[in-house]
């Protein structure tokens, strides 16, 4: 065995964390006083879900920006608890996308990077689930080839200039905030020249219109820049520096529980449906199977992230896996229960939803492709 | 035993690559790795085991070593004295009786690893473990050309040492063997790729190729999280039913997707009997239906989620990674 591939999964099963039985009965106590909605097809895909009172409510909890310095109105808890918390809403199906992106990748980019002027700014309304944040990355010509983005800021007096186009940008029409990839230097190519930007979503010249998904929800948008202005303390972290920023907030954000728990509601409607099927229980078992290694493999990627390292090829897997899983899932649902789509009762409208949504699981985040390429990476082959 | 567990893996790899004959494994004491020191074994725990066994998976070691490490611990955990010579692990079929002075089993048992060179059994028969030391062996083989005996027990003299559950624990033998036996294979595969130019470049530059390797690495990924993490559930010395079920079942997985791509990507060089991947897919087939096939972990590990329930499941899964 070479080098390079002794190192492609190499992480032991995590160990428990302390206290872990004590952060899960906080869950479920909010869980109870605020329930998730009782329709399992509102349950599915729950983090493309939002409820803002929900979020909000999750705030005054103490359990967005768990792991953030308090004096930015965190809660400095330790990175596993958070893991605890967010595995704890997902399989529930609590509808947490109001404020996902900005508890996951906005905030803790501003920590990493951030003024202390936009950590004060932005980052307590963040933790009390009231500022939510949208991710300006794809444009109609920079899907997968995220190098290719041509959206330009060019610095005037006071601040930047911003022009251009981001496209499939979730939650914008909800966000007050975005965080946006853009080409800071003029004439630059690739990786070059691009730097992030800290975009209020009030700016005057964006217009936001909404792209509705083939399941007829409105979750993506497209973002228009015409002329905005924006104060020199929008740029985040060092001019230029856009790439390599945002590879590295993209890294650690992969291997999460969101990655295999999106059809986790489906699996547990057909538990809860009783078929009395052989071939269901079969099915049961061979989910089951994979769901609890799925967890072990996020949990041992989740400890070794919480310790400070940056294991991107495990977090590619983990997402390539998880991603797998969770859209066969109602695939293999389909092929073994007779169930009427027609929407009559709770499995077959649990499983027509998943049916429409999941082929998104795995585009969104980077592609299945990418992630294989990130892997064979990591196995030297290219 | 686990700060140790690097040497211990080393020494073992070392030994397993010059295809050790029983005496030379017997004379390394990893066939009483299980035992307590002051039995006269290791004092390992079942971390070091599956660690150890993934070196004999990933070397294709052709010996009951698994079996033999099981069936000691389970000889040692009764108090009776440890077996010498090769051992071997059964679950059997047929009824026990009793007289006044000894215990006898009759009945069989099949697929049984090396069972007629073994001078010794551990027999599972209805969640128990019976020793086992007189029968009769007629020759088997699985895909791999490993002996798998089926056994005549005719009124076995039988010696009853407790509560086990025998086809887990070699379930759990069998997730190890599998992780290594496929992480073997991906590094053959890789090497292969890298090596092996076709359409003017090495196999290894076309996407086709690097995207189906991802897809081997997952696998390779899944069951070495697997058997480490059954390990881990049985150090913590509590019921392990559940892991071990999810671990074989997601091995036998990792087996069937594994197996294929590794052959495909080494075309019809890999389709030799020369060529050394089939030493290890051969056995990958053969460890799939050991000990608990997809059928027969699905059918268990289904009837407990049903049990559990939707909600009782994910409570069960995080209560058992919290402990």
């Amino acid at each position: 065995m070479t080098a390079a591939m002794a190192s492609v999964f190499a992480l032991p099963p995590a160990d428990a964390v302390p206290g872990a039985a004590a952060v899960r009965a906080r869950v479920r106590d909010f869980l109870a006083a605020h329930p998730p909605p009782a329709d399992p097809a509102r349950r599915v895909n729950c983090w493309a879900v939002a409820d803002e009172a929900f979020s909000r409510a999750l705030g005054q909890a103490g359990l967005i920006g768990m792991v953030w310095p308090c004096a930015y109105g965190g809660h400095a808890r330790p990175a596993m608890e958070r893991y605890i918390v967010l595995e704890e809403l997902l399989a529930a199906g609590a509808p947490v996308a109001a404020h996902w992106i900005a508890d996951r990748q906005t905030g803790p980019l501003l920590l990493r990077y951030g003024s202390e002027a936009q950590r004060r700014r932005w980052l307590p309304g963040m933790a009390a689930g009231e500022i939510y944040a949208c991710i300006g990355l794809s444009e109609p010509g920079a899907g997968s080839d995220l190098a290719a983005v041509r959206s330009r800021a060019e610095r005037v007096p006071g601040g930047w200039r911003i022009n251009g186009q981001k496209l499939w940008t979730s939650g914008a029409h909800r966000s007050h905030v975005m965080l946006a990839l853009l080409r800071s230097e003029a004439g630059s190519e690739r990786q070059a020249g691009l730097s992030q930007f800290l975009i209020p979503m009030d700016t005057p010249g964006i217009t936001v219109r909404p792209v509705i998904d083939l399941s007829g929800a409105h979750d993506f948008n497209e973002v228009f820049f015409d002329d905005c202005l924006v104060a020199d303390d929008a740029l985040v972290g060092g001019e230029g520096e856009g790439w390599r920023q945002v590879t590295a907030e993209l890294a650690l954000e992969r291997s999460g529980p969101e990655r295999y728990l999106s059809s986790h509601a489906l699996l547990a409607t057909l538990i809860d449906a009783r078929l009395a099927d052989p071939a269901v229980t079969a099915l049961i078992g061979s989910l089951v199977a994979e769901l609890w290694t799925l967890r072990q493999l996020s949990w041992a990627t989740a400890a070794k992230l919480a310790g400070g390292d940056d294991p991107v090829v495990e977090a590619a897997m983990v997402k390539d896996l998880g991603n797998d899983f969770e859209q066969r899932l109602p695939q293999a649902v389909q092929a073994v229960v007779s169930a009427d789509l027609d929407g009559g009762d709770d499995l077959g409208r649990c499983l027509a939803q998943l049916l429409l949504v999941s082929p998104s699981f795995s585009l969104r985040g980077g592609t299945r492709e990418v992630m294989r390429g990130m892997i064979a990476r990591g196995l030297g082959l290219r | 035993m686990s700060e140790m567990r690097p040497q211990l893996v080393a020494t073992a790899a070392a030994l397993f690559a010059g295809a050790p004959d029983w005496p030379a494994l017997a004379a390394s004491g990893l066939p009483l790795l299980l035992v307590p020191e002051a039995s006269g074994g290791f004092g390992g725990d079942w971390g070091d085991a599956a660690a150890v066994l993934r070196e004999a998976g990933r070397a294709a070691l052709a010996a009951p070593l698994g079996e033999t490490m099981v069936a000691s611990k389970l000889v040692a955990g009764a108090r009776a004295s440890v077996q010498q010579g090769q051992g071997t692990l059964a679950v059997a079929t047929g009824w026990l009786t009793a007289t006044q002075s000894v215990q006898r089993f009759n009945g069989s048992a099949r697929g049984v690893a090396w069972g007629a060179a073994a001078d010794w059994l551990v027999a599972g028969h209805h969640g128990r473990a019976l020793l086992i030391s007189t029968y009769a062996a007629t020759a088997g083989a699985n895909p791999a050309g490993e002996p798998r005996d089926s056994l005549v027990l005719d009124a076995a003299p039988t010696l009853v040492l407790g509560r086990a559950d025998v086809l887990e624990l070699g379930a759990f033998v069998r997730v190890a063997q599998i992780a290594g036996g496929l992480e073997a294979a991906l590094a053959l595969a890789v090497d292969h790729v890298n090596s092996r130019v076709q359409f003017g470049k090495p196999l290894a530059r076309q996407q086709a190729i690097q995207q189906q390797l991802a897809v081997l690495a997952g696998e390779v990924a899944a069951a070495g999280m697997a058997s480490a993490a059954a390990a881990r559930a049985l150090d913590a010395s509590r019921d392990a039913r559940f892991e071990i079920a999810a671990a074989k079942l997601r091995a036998n997985l990792a087996v069937a997707r594994g197996v294929g791509i590794a052959h495909q990507v080494h075309g019809a060089i890999g389709f030799t009997m020369d060529y050394p991947l089939q030493r290890l897919t051969r056995r990958l087939i053969g460890w799939r239906s050991e000990f608990g096939g997809d059928a027969f972990w699905a059918a268990r590990l289904g009837q407990r989620a049903l049990a559990l329930g939707g909600a009782g499941l994910w409570a069960e899964m995080a209560r058992q990674g919290d402990r």
